[in-house]
């Protein structure tokens, strides 16, 4: 076991279940500087960072996945439960904070008991006693501290108050116990029965009528049992503090509507899904430009020589490849980030659910799926939120089929050939029929899977959907902002090297061997001349050579090996596709005009041999059904390998996707044919 | 005997007892679905499933099925 913290600096690990304020807190610890990692070999992640200077006090925090109970229920669950009693790198925690909703005494007790009963050092932070005061009842922490015998902490979630009481209570806490000697947790055996859940929840509830009260005198009491009659919200049976947040009850009634809900929801990701493209637009235009302009500037520097070239395409090029994204995957983590604090999007999750579940999916499929649309690398890191792993899979199998933004490159181009200018509503249409073509087979596929699951998916049948509803609130911005950070991070460091490194490759098939054409740059710019040199460059290179060796493959789409380099250059980056094009048809970059002129030379080009056209109708129809189907994106492959454990995931998914884009575009391109299309 | 799943909207039940031979009866119990609690059916998804019980003050959304382990009095 590696220990990579130094012995002498604690370990205080932050336990608690879902919507218990256990991240609020988290990020007042840390002071929202902290690094998130995976737990080796696992699809579990903990974020882990000093205590904040300001608190003067050296310790590790380390937040733990949000459980509900000790005896895990999945595979994965049980990562994280091991993990707790013993980190793979951190150790056994010298103390456990957790927090525990004071409005949810009963369900949050039920961990702090199994907690205390494994022989943890356990301190408790109770959270959101604002929450139980509104309801008009009062928590005596000190009571709760006697019955469980362990520290008790008020937080305020908001403000932040008591979080400096908590260190001190943590720091006497530590001393305490090293006098003692470091405790070693005893795990809770996995097999109990109901029996004993049923026991603890009898002895906490027990606990939960001493320590809460209401302070208000009897009289009040019965009027507000009068009240909830009145309203006729809640039956009065349901009264005292397991009442319900009144305004979350009125804000179901629309959201949760049974005719509309589906609709509002429909229409929020449309919301959603528009914004990301409109607001990122700019900015990834500004990325893009960014990086031209630099390695524009790296060749000029460095001269028109390998390793300028390299620099500036490979490299430069490279990284701008990675970064354009980003700001897609900041604005969708932002907008899922406020949809999730606001409490609405566990209710898309129930909306979606029963249909999901008709595939073999669940509601919590819903967002991976969605985020597809900006990038499947963010996407397959986000089905962790799925419990049952066969759900997970089948969501991770399915997101290579959504359409991400790397696509629209392609289509923006292919589109723009088949339809003239002045018919751009034409190419718009279609363009939104390729979405709802790439979600149908999204479906279908998944649909498909789920009928032969045994064969392709191994594990086991269980599915499940319970799933908190907590009350809607206004979102901690904040902190929204900084968790979106983190994800966009993580994106970037998953998929920024592997895209490094294949860029690099496709650099160099492109490159080499014939790295310093003789070409005629009589009466041309040095821009020009480059341009031409880098073309002819590109149809002696090795790539083109890899295309030529595929062309009997292509001559059944109608396509010849130009086409066959570009699309193995796609597989860096699909929009790579459109650059490498422009490339091969020797097309200068002048970059207002770039796609016209790029749409005037492949309205020239024939297929040589035959003197047939390559670019018609049918090939173009061709070549954007073999964008919707084709797995042609190598981080997508790694990050599917690192999150289901095995390349066999990711090696069905390559050859299952690429065959049928390939089977598909024959289909389109000799259908079409048939039909009199050119 | 009566179960979560034939609770009509707005409807509340007293629970009392759990299938344990469900397999995602710990589970349940372990969100809060104990016998003597008071639930009540307060939505119901688009498609009739799953369905949102209030239990301990909070809301916990189910499917039918699992709903169907939860026996009423």
């Amino acid at each position: 076991m590696k220990t990579i913290i130094l012995e002498d600096i604690p370990l205080i690990t932050l336990v608690g279940p879902p919507n218990s304020g256990k991240t609020t807190l988290f990020n007042y610890l840390s002071g929202q500087n902290y690094k998130t990692v995976n737990y080796p070999g696992a699809t579990v992640e903990y974020s882990i960072s000093k205590i904040q200077k300001k608190f003067n006090f050296n310790a590790n925090i380390l937040d733990s996945p949000g459980i509900i109970s000790l005896i895990p229920n999945s595979p994965d669950e049980k990562v994280s439960v091991d993990s707790l009693y013993s980190h793979p790198r951190y150790g056994v925690p010298d103390l456990i904070i957790v927090t525990v909703d004071a409005s949810q005494l009963s369900r949050h007790l039920l961990l702090v008991r199994q907690l205390i009963e494994s022989k943890f050092n356990v301190i408790i932070a109770l959270t959101m006693t604002d929450i139980l005061q509104r309801k008009g009842f009062e928590i005596s922490s000190n009571l709760l501290s006697q019955k469980l015998r362990c520290d008790v902490v008020l937080i305020d979630g908001r403000s932040g108050e008591g979080v400096e009481n908590l260190i001190q209570i943590v720091d006497k806490n530590i001393e305490s116990s090293k006098l003692i000697g470091k405790k070693n947790p005893v795990v809770l055996d996995s097999n109990l029965d109901i029996k004993y859940l049923l026991n603890s929840y009898k002895e906490i509830e027990e606990i939960e009528k001493e320590v809460i009260s209401c302070p208000k005198n009897a009289g009040e009491k019965i009027n507000l049992k009068r009240a909830n009659r009145q309203l006729k919200v809640l039956n009065e049976a349901i009264s005292g503090n397991n009442q319900l947040d009144q305004s979350t009850l009125k804000i179901d009634k629309i959201l949760l509507h049974k005719f509309w809900g589906l609709g509002i929801f429909f229409l929020m990701m449309a919301v959603t899904f528009t914004s990301i493209f409109w607001l990122a637009q700019p900015v990834m235009d500004l990325v893009d430009s960014g990086f031209g302009l630099f390695s524009y500037e790296v060749i000029k520097i460095l001269g028109n020589t390998w390793y300028g070239n390299f620099i500036a395409n490979g490299i430069v090029g490279g990284t701008g490849a990675v970064l354009v994204f980003v700001p897609q995957i900041l604005i969708l983590f932002l907008i899922l980030g406020l949809l999730e604090d606001t409490g609405y999007l566990a209710r898309g999750a129930m909306l979606i659910d029963k249909p999901l579940s008709k595939i073999g999916l669940n509601g919590r499929s819903f967002v991976p799926m969605f985020s597809g649309f900006a990038c499947a690398i963010p996407a397959i890191l986000s089905t962790r939120t799925i419990p049952n792993k066969r759900e997970r899979l089948l969501t991770i199998f399915i997101i290579p089929l959504m359409s991400c933004s790397a696509r629209l490159p392609v289509y923006a181009l292919l589109l723009a050939f088949l339809f003239p200018a002045n018919k751009a509503w034409i190419a718009g249409l279609v363009l939104a029929g390729i979405y709802i073509l790439s979600i149908l087979s999204s479906v279908t596929v998944a649909g498909i899977v789920n009928k032969f699951k045994n064969k392709i998916i191994n594990a086991e049948d269980r599915s499940s959907f319970i799933l908190e509803l907590p009350a809607y609130r206004v979102p901690k911005f904040g902190m929204v902002i900084t968790n979106s950070y983190h994800s966009a991070k993580m994106y970037f460091r998953k998929a920024g090297p592997i895209i490094l490194v294949l860029s690099s490759v496709i650099w160099f098939l492109t490159y080499f061997p014939d790295y310093n054409p003789k070409v005629d740059t009589h009466n041309l710019s040095r821009d020009q001349a480059i341009e031409l040199q880098s073309s002819v460059r590109l149809q002696h290179s090795y790539a083109s050579d890899l295309g030529k060796f595929i062309e009997p493959v292509m001559t059944p789409l109608g396509m010849d090996w130009r086409v066959g380099v570009s699309l193995i250059s796609a597989f860096a980056a699909r929009e790579v596709f459109v650059s490498s094009l422009a490339m091969i048809f020797k097309v200068t970059d002048d970059k207002a005009t770039l796609q016209s002129s790029m749409i005037h030379e492949m309205r020239k080009a024939t297929i040589e041999g035959t003197g047939q056209k390559l670019f018609t109708p049918a090939t173009i129809a061709g070549l954007i059904v073999f964008f919707i189907f084709a797995l042609q994106c190598v981080s997508t492959l790694a990050v599917s390998r690192k999150e289901t454990g095995s390349w066999r995931m990711p090696a069905i998914q390559f050859l299952m996707f690429t065959s049928l884009a390939y089977i598909f575009t024959v289909v389109t391109v000799n259908g079409l044919r048939i039909l009199g299309v050119p | 005997m009566k179960t979560a799943a034939e609770l009509k909207f707005g409807e509340t039940g007293i629970i009392g007892d759990i299938d344990a031979s469900h397999p995602s009866s710990r589970r349940i119990l372990e969100v809060g679905f104990t016998p003597g609690q008071v639930i009540q059916l307060i939505n119901i998804s688009a498609f009739n499933d799953p369905l949102a019980f209030s239990v301990r003050g909070t809301i916990i959304a189910i499917r039918k099925n699992e709903a169907s382990c939860i026996k009423l009095i």
